[in-house]
């Protein structure tokens, strides 16, 4: 019991002992006078309201602080005179200066409201899944997919046209590969969105988060083979479709030795920090 | 070490040369050389530091060239004529870049090529006797290359112009009232949008074809008892009435690498900066080719052409030119987006 209560008494001295250098240790360290009144209360009688909170809205996306280029503004490597893509890459920033296109990816959710004679009320918005980015300069597209009542639709959109009035980002993400046109081929849960979605919150910062699905697909035919090595795809389960025997056949259209030619290699690094420079410099104009 | 060696070799190729001249004098007399190679280089008897100093030198001097012809009102002008129904103007030389979309105020989207206009002059004027007996023409230059690879004769002309040398040169045909003095230069400008031209160009060449790719045949099933016979032309025309065939029968032979030229295609825009001409559709030829751009002769398309600059677009006349001429259908990428109703 004895014991006992000495060990209370130290415990109580230490901690009144941890208070003080608290104390001391924030006026110490305190250098704003607000800090200080709040402090020392019998000083300063002043009311001080306490600070607004802050909402964060989640629902709305923020835009991306992360460095990012545009596919469609890196030149194809041909014999054209570089002019042409300067002069395009003009036209393009100009284009965006009136239309936010903001930052995203095949396998991204996006919403895109476009001006449609023959829709009522004159637009359309169309949400879906982006299986593809097609296209470099001012022809650059994507095409969203979606099941509606069952039906697989697809629509490709000129990414520069001014019928497009908005394009939304509903789900900011990235997926094992790079064309999604397998989703045609894929069991139809896959490929559906829905349309009334609202837009999940992402971080304007770090990596982009890459979906790491692996789809399962119908029974073949499928349009294209997917499993031969020249598609290179990783988000299809090729295990529950199709025998060893099949994978190991389709490895003979292998072409292994492409790796190592050099010709066909497009080093864009370089070109692409050149680009992103002088894109920053005119939208900030 | 290195000194010493190339006079050790120096000296060893003295002594090797006078035995093999006579080595090679009955080869020659036997007479397998066909050619005499009499050709010249200008860097023959010139050290690299020369060389280099040379194409310097040259390329600055043709830079000042291109650059003073910018004001040729200035000295001396041709007389000028008003504009007149009728009276045709002089195209020019320019460049395919390229082609890109570009979208109408009604939201329909056209494919255009770009063209570009380099250093294109007006080199020479030649009258109705010089040229063909019918009219006027006036020879026109695009895009400055090296004199290295042409010949005295065509130096001549480029220095009585006072321009560089060129590496496409052509004749237009003009009216009277639409010559302009050697040495000016010619801009994009010369065409507005709205109106129609033509462009002429040399195709890309796909060589000697067969009639399906040439002309579109059909052929022949490739099953049901055909013996060798899947793209072949079939007959080529009927017996024993005419008992020949006729001239321009389609057969195979070669394809493409000819001038063709595409009448009346619209001009979209023009930037007068870069020089460039946005022209709807496709005209022949491959990227980077030189190609001639005309007013057009479809008589359709001519009312277009109403108070073009005459004889041509002078910098220093009306040089308050906004940096892009744009179709007044055409939708310009700084405008809102589109409603449609």
């Amino acid at each position: 019991m004895a014991a006992c209560t000495k060990r209370l008494d130290r415990f109580i001295i230490s901690l009144r002992l941890l208070r003080n250098l608290q104390l001391q240790n924030e006026r110490f360290l305190s250098t704003s006078p607000c800090l200080r009144a709040a402090g020392n209360d019998s000083e300063s009688p002043k009311f001080v309201p306490p600070s607004k909170p802050v909402i964060v809205d989640k629902t709305q996306t923020v835009a991306s602080l992360r460095k990012f280029l545009s596919p469609e503004f890196i030149p194809p490597r041909q014999r054209t005179d570089p002019l042409k893509f300067s002069i395009e890459r003009k036209d393009m920033i100009r284009r965006r200066k009136v239309l936010n296109i903001p930052e995203f990816y095949v396998g991204s959710i996006l919403a895109v409201i476009m001006a449609d004679p023959n829709a009522s009320g004159k637009t359309n918005r169309f949400v879906g899944i982006c299986i593809q980015r097609g296209g470099k300069g001012l022809g650059a597209t994507f095409v969203l997919r979606n099941i509606i009542n069952n039906q697989g639709v697809e629509i490709c959109y000129e990414l520069y046209s001014p019928r497009i009035q908005k394009i939304e980002v509903l789900k900011l993400e990235k997926r094992l590969d790079d064309n999604l046109m397998y989703l045609r081929d894929a069991l139809p849960e896959y490929s559906t969105v829905d349309p009334e979605m609202k837009p999940v919150p992402f971080s304007p910062t770090g990596e982009v988060p890459v979906n790491k699905i692996k789809v399962r697909m119908r029974p073949k035919p499928w349009s294209k083979r997917w499993e031969r090595p020249k598609f290179n795809i990783q988000g299809i389960r090729f295990d529950l479709s199709l025998t060893p025997e099949q994978m190991e056949h389709a490895q003979k259209w292998a072409q292994p030795w492409l790796e190592y030619d050099m010709l066909k290699e497009y080093d864009t690094s370089k070109l692409e920090e050149q680009i992103i420079k002088e894109v920053q410099q005119d939208m900030s104009k | 070490m290195a000194a010493w060696s190339c006079r050790f070799l120096l000296l060893r190729g003295t002594r090797v040369i006078p035995p093999r001249a006579p080595a090679e004098r009955p080869a020659l007399l036997v007479g397998c050389i066909r050619t005499v190679k009499t050709t010249t280089w200008f860097e023959e008897n010139l050290t690299e530091d020369n060389q280099e100093y040379m194409r310097k030198s040259m390329a600055e001097e043709y830079r000042r060239q291109t650059a003073e012809k910018l004001n040729p009102l200035k000295d001396e002008p041709w007389p000028r004529h008003e504009w007149t129904e009728g009276s045709r103007r002089v195209g020019l030389v320019a460049m395919k870049l390229g082609m890109v979309p570009v979208w109408t105020k009604t939201g329909e989207r056209h494919v255009v090529t770009m063209l570009q206009v380099q250093d294109c002059h007006v080199i020479k004027y030649l009258s109705k006797e010089e040229y063909d007996g019918h009219s006027a023409a006036l020879v026109v230059g695009g895009k400055n290359v090296s004199p290295f690879h042409r010949s005295e004769k065509q130096m001549e002309i480029f220095r009585n112009a006072g321009v560089p040398p060129k590496q496409k040169v052509t004749a237009f045909k003009v009216s009277d009232s639409a010559i302009i003095k050697p040495g000016t230069p010619l801009y994009a400008a010369h065409f507005r949008p709205g109106q129609y031209v033509d462009v002429t160009g040399k195709s890309i060449g796909k060589g000697f074809q067969g009639v399906m790719k040439r002309w579109g045949f059909k052929g022949q099933p490739a099953t049901h008892g055909q013996t060798k016979t899947h793209r072949r032309p079939g007959a080529s025309g009927p017996g024993g009435d005419p008992a020949k065939v006729f001239k321009g029968k389609k057969m195979p032979g070669q394809m493409g690498n000819t001038y063709i030229t595409a009448y009346g295609l619209k001009i979209w825009r023009v930037n007068t900066k870069y020089n460039v001409l946005y022209v709807n559709g496709s005209v022949p030829g491959h990227k980077n080719c030189l190609l001639k751009v005309r007013d057009t002769v479809l008589p359709n398309r001519r009312s277009t052409l109403l108070n073009p600059p005459f004889p041509t677009y002078f910098t220093e006349e009306d040089g308050d030119l906004d940096e892009d001429l744009y179709d007044d259908d055409l939708f310009v990428h700084t405008e809102p987006s589109l409603t449609l109703t």
